[in-house]
């Protein structure tokens, strides 16, 4: 396939085209109703927005649907890819797997971009004083390093459930497999903007983006961060859909709801959330950007509008979103458990329906966030009783992981290290949730480092350490080959150590007074020594990262061939072929027991077979 | 699974891995049955069974229901989905001698399945409620295997609790707040404690469990068989879920009291003003007619704060007093926050909402004093205004943060520098030039960002002046001039 053809490429000429011909119009359209021809920020997020669209034509994953406007049959996609090696992957692809490597290949990309952005933050935080940021160049850095962090989060869950779930149920691919194609594809305008934001003025206003200083800064870099937000979160919302859709249709006979591996009850769990809770951000930030663009004063308190409303608003969503962000990890810890602990998941249907418990009180805690607000005093006294009782199902699952390895036999290859690893951060990370949840310490605390260090160990915990997991664990799956164990066992040891101490001390700092999002602190707090040592923790598990990708980009072109179920997993995805390719299972297979029933002999899970132990290699077999 | 009501003996299917079963039941029906029969298979595991069941259409299957290795609950699933007009019979040996449970395909409605497969789990539970442990074996072996398990629990608990002792002493012993300077900080200081050692105890928990199993329960070398088959236990869950409940409800309802604790409100409390600005902190006592870039407080005496601000969005906060609360903008948005300082010294109030660029540095000292310092204070600050214009200007330059963004002395700073600027001629960033006269500093201070001089952004908040009087401008005027 020539370079020029390819999606990306197409797609991003389409979008240079598209975004000259918005700013055109938008000019034209303004001199006709009597308007100045230019106002940078207007015209350059019309061009943005038809930018965007373009480049959606332009890589292709439209035609089909235009295809079907003009009433012409599309053939059905061809099993194997025409396309070889790498370039498959800048290309449209129908097929959930590709897509799930797109995802995942994306996320960890942009998620070392805005680990870079953190790296240059920490260096200049390791001293008090200004040594070479602006306080508006700071300001932006840890902005970005936030939004694009939660972008990466998201590509992330997309990567696992899109590649997983099909694979785990039995199904060949998604349920809508061209609209899970446009639900990676919408994500390149949107991270592009997010990081236009950078020649365009910054933005100081941290992720979350608080009017009325989203609002009154004339950075147009502002209106591109609400609407590159608006395209990323289309892209969870269509995601959320398909899997739904392909988890309640699309399962082998005989495999019932408690019969599903528990990954894909987490990501049930998860997509009901993204579905329903994800318009809420777009509309808090299209209220801002129409705001900004429009003049319609929604947040301008000179105008009678409400800057409560905004804050209500935002995490009405994003709380319920750091569900979304940890409850497919937490999927990946409870699938794992089992496989190397050689025992059956401990209390199976209570940890299935703790991630459905999660989900539901998920929606109802929001408010926590805003206790300092201004918010009616009273209302936030039944805030903290439903935010204290997420700990009940999040508390099952802790203990069910222990009941699961308790009397087990372990082994410690890197997938199960870092699983481990996982339980142990996202514990501390949920551990320092109290004193959020309960309004009297949460006055102290909060807008310092305290909340940094909250949830920077649950998403490392709930997210990182498991995604990082799944990659090693379905590595031979989707490569065939393995990677190397010496590097594996580095990168998380590399990661566990720096990131403990950066979490203890972002703790410390933050009770004793250490605000959150400031450029340079005040040495009468006496914490230089602290924020030393989180810088140069923070360069110790950026060092990790690297060893981890290295080891990733190694493996994948001279990593040791895979035998097949090199884990003797009884998951069906297991028992076929690796690497695995093209249609997944040739036929179609039955579900005829339970999921986890290690030790229980001659129990098969599926028609597939697979709950012998298959040979292994003597490296494998001695630990 | 589609099976025709066959004329000719009785097709049977046996299910059972046992062999003295399967052959015993083999030959018994085979001598003393009535009715014509045939054995149309035997079959030892589930798969072989499904298999059977489509290939062979038996009309009885009799299930071995002792027999752990056929998955009872599996096969009788497959029973019901099927479309067979199929009997089946489960035999036991060991329950009783007569029993047996007889289930007919033929005679049962669609709603009777559900009921029936629940049923038939129910009856499962209470005739093998050992399920959950691994397989029974006779008394004798297990003894030594509960033996273990207690050891196991016995040595795991004593580890997890060295591990609560040293993480709470840990805890107890590195500065972990700040000295504590209000009543307010009380209660929060209590809830703390708690919070740390409920910390220290699930921490060490779950983490001591987990470094238990990973010492002790490895696989052996060469050992490839699994772990025991332990699927879970309802008394376990329960337990877990309802101990944690009731713990998070008392600390929810400890914790709400403690707020409204920080909230007893004095009758007569010190009513000061806050007001925020990018990026600088005013405070005024309206009782006293004072406006003060420093908040200063008498100790044991609370002050009922009103907090507002002028633009975006801030937040007050002296990390010694604990309790914190946003700034807002705009009319009837003022909050009020309580605080009665305890302990004399001297604090700083720093902003802690994120309100821009130079929010890292909105700070504003907080000084507490004794009364009688504080009556004196009120009286140097209600002295007559100076005679001197320029002076009061300069005091009404700090008062209303304009100094934040412009120096004195001719540093370049978020605005340009007052040094020298009144009279000279500056360039806009329209073009244009401007004489820096009277006119144009009151212009310029009443609607910040219509003639911005060139270089510099539209930064100044638009209601920064909001509370000044024309007075007080000129005054102002009048000490940017004497600054050449």
């Amino acid at each position: 396939m020539r370079f020029y053809k390819l999606s990306i490429v197409r797609g991003l000429l389409f979008m240079v085209i598209g975004t000259l011909l918005g700013v055109v119009i938008t000019i034209m359209l303004r001199l006709l109703l009597g308007m100045s021809a230019w106002r940078a920020e207007p015209v350059l997020v019309a061009g943005a927005l038809l930018g965007a669209v373009f480049f959606m034509f332009g890589t292709g994953v439209l035609d089909d649907w235009l295809k079907w406007a003009r009433g012409e049959d599309t053939p059905e996609p061809s099993v194997e890819s025409e396309i070889q090696g790498y370039k498959r992957y800048l290309h449209v692809s129908f097929d959930h797997k590709v897509i799930g490597i797109q995802y995942g290949v994306t996320s960890l990309f942009i998620m070392m971009v805005a680990g870079l952005f953190a790296l240059i933050f920490r260096t200049e935080l390791a001293q008090t004083g200004l040594q070479f940021l602006t306080p508006d160049g700071y300001n932006t850095l840890i902005s970005l390093h936030g939004i694009v962090n939660i972008g990466a989060i998201l590509l992330g869950v997309g990567a696992m459930s899109n590649y997983l779930v099909p694979l785990m149920i039995g199904a060949n691919d998604m349920a809508f497999p061209r609209l899970n194609a446009f639900a990676y594809w919408i994500n390149i305008p949107g991270i592009l903007m997010l990081l236009s934001t950078i020649i365009l003025g910054g933005i100081d206003a941290g992720w979350t983006g608080y009017p009325p200083l989203s609002a009154n800064l004339t950075k147009i870099g502002f209106s591109m961060f609400f609407l590159g937000v608006y395209l990323i979160g289309l892209s969870s919302i269509f995601g959320a859909l398909n899997l739904i859709t392909t988890i309640v249709r699309m399962r082998a006979p005989g495999m019932s709801l408690f019969r599903m591996p528990i990954f894909v009850w987490s990501v049930l769990a998860t997509s009901l959330i993204a579905l329903t809770a994800t318009q809420l951000i777009g509309l808090s930030f299209q209220l801002v950007l129409f705001e900004r663009i429009f003049g319609m004063d929604f947040f301008n308190p000179e105008q009678g509008g409400n800057v409560l409303l905004f804050q209500h608003l935002f995490w009405f969503y994003s709380h319920p979103a750091v569900y979304v962000f940890v409850l497919p990890g937490l999927g990946v810890i409870s699938e794992l458990l089992p496989v190397f602990a050689r025992k059956p998941l401990f209390g199976y249907r209570w940890v299935a329906l703790s991630s459905m418990a999660i989900a539901i009180v998920g929606f109802f805690v929001w408010a926590h966030h805003m206790f300092t607000s201004g918010m009616a005093s009273f209302l936030r006294v039944p805030f903290t009783y439903t935010t204290l009782l997420v700990a009940i199902p999040t508390g099952i699952k802790f203990f069910s992981w222990v009941a699961t390895i308790w009397g087990g036999k372990l082994t410690f290859k890197t997938p199960m290290l870092y699983v481990l690893g996982a339980i142990s951060i996202f514990l501390l990370g949920g551990l320092s949730g109290p004193p959020n949840a309960t309004v009297a310490t949460d006055l102290h605390i909060h807008d310092t480092y305290f909340i940094v260090g909250h949830f920077h160990a649950t998403m490392f915990g709930g997210y990182l350490f498991p995604f990082i997991a799944a990659i090693y664990y379905w590595f031979p799956l989707m490569t065939g080959r393995m990677y190397s164990e010496r590097l594996g066992k580095l990168s998380f040891w590399l990661i566990l150590l720096g990131f403990y101490a950066q979490s203890l001390i972002q703790m410390q700092t933050g009770l004793l007074g250490m605000r959150r999002r400031i450029a340079d602190y005040d040495p009468a707090l006496g914490v230089d020594l602290q924020q030393l040592l989180i810088s140069i923790a923070g360069f110790v598990v950026g060092l990790g990262v690297l060893v981890f990708v290295v080891n990733l980009v190694r493996s994948v072109r001279h990593g040791e061939a895979a035998v097949p179920n090199p884990w003797r997993s009884r998951s069906p995805e297991w028992q076929i072929p690796t690497p695995v390719s093209g249609h997944n299972y040739d036929e179609p297979f039955e579900v005829i027991g339970d999921p986890y029933d290690y030790g229980l002999e001659d129990s098969e899970y599926t028609t597939l077979g697979g709950s012998s132990p298959s040979p292994l290699p003597a490296s494998a077999a001695a630990d | 699974m589609t099976s025709k009501k066959q004329p000719g003996p009785l097709r049977i299917l046996i299910a059972s891995s046992h062999p003295l079963f399967a052959q015993g039941l083999n030959s018994l029906l085979q001598r003393r049955t009535e009715m014509e029969t045939v054995v149309v298979g035997m079959v030892s595991t589930i798969k072989e069974a499904v298999e059977a069941l489509h290939e062979l259409h038996p009309d009885l299957v009799i299930v071995d229901y002792d027999d752990d290795k056929v998955n009872r609950e599996e096969f009788l699933a497959r029973f019901v989905e099927g479309e067979g007009r199929l009997r089946v019979v489960l035999l036991s040996l060991k329950e009783g001698g007569d029993e047996a449970i007889v289930y007919d395909r033929r005679s049962m409605a669609a709603s009777q399945i559900e009921d029936w497969l629940d049923d038939w789990s129910e009856f499962n539970e209470k005739a093998s409620p050992n399920r959950e442990y691994p397989v029974q074996m006779d008394e004798e072996q297990e003894q030594p295997q509960r033996r273990n398990t207690m050891r196991h629990i016995i040595v795991a608990g004593l580890l997890v609790i060295i591990l609560t002792v040293v993480t709470i002493l840990l805890l107890t012993n590195i500065r972990l707040l700040p000295e504590a300077a209000s009543l307010q900080a009380i209660p929060i200081d209590d809830l703390f404690r708690l919070d740390f050692i409920a910390i220290a105890v699930l921490f060490s928990l779950i983490v001591g469990l987990m470094v238990y199993s990973i010492v002790v329960f490895r696989r052996r070398k060469n050992d490839m068989s699994d772990g025991p088959h332990v699927e879970g236990n309802i008394r376990l869950e329960v337990v877990w879920t309802l101990i944690p409940l009731g713990f998070v409800l008392f600390l929810a309802y400890y914790g709400s009291a403690a707020l409204g604790e920080t909230q007893a409100a004095d009758p007569k409390p010190l009513r000061v003003d806050v007001v925020g600005s990018q990026w600088s902190w005013r405070f005024e006592y309206p009782d006293y007619g004072i406006i003060s870039t420093e908040l200063i407080l008498p100790v044991d005496k609370q002050a009922l704060l009103s907090l507002s601000s002028t633009d975006v969005i801030h937040s007050f906060w002296v990390p010694e007093f604990r309790v914190k609360q946003d700034a807002l903008p705009g009319d009837g948005f003022e909050r009020e926050l309580r605080v009665t300082p305890d302990l004399i010294g001297n604090y700083k109030v720093r902003c802690a909402e994120l309100c821009g660029r130079l929010h890292y540095d909105m700070l504003a000292a907080v000084n507490v004093v004794s009364q009688d310092d504080f009556d004196a204070w009120v009286v140097s600050q209600t002295e007559p205004l100076s005679d001197d214009p320029v002076e009061r200007g300069e005091m009404f330059a700090q008062q209303f943060g304009c100094i934040a963004c412009h120096s004195l002395d001719g540093t370049q700073l978020v605005g340009p520098t007052w040094k020298g600027v009144f009279g000279s001629q500056e360039q806009l960033d329209d073009g244009t030039s401007v004489l820096v006269d009277r006119d144009y500093l009151f212009k310029s201070i009443r609607e910040p960002g219509l003639q911005i001089v060139a270089g510099y952004q539209d930064l100044m908040p638009a209601n920064i002046a909001e509370g000044m009087t024309d007075e007080q401008i000129e005054d102002v005027i009048a000490f940017i001039e004497s600054l050449r």
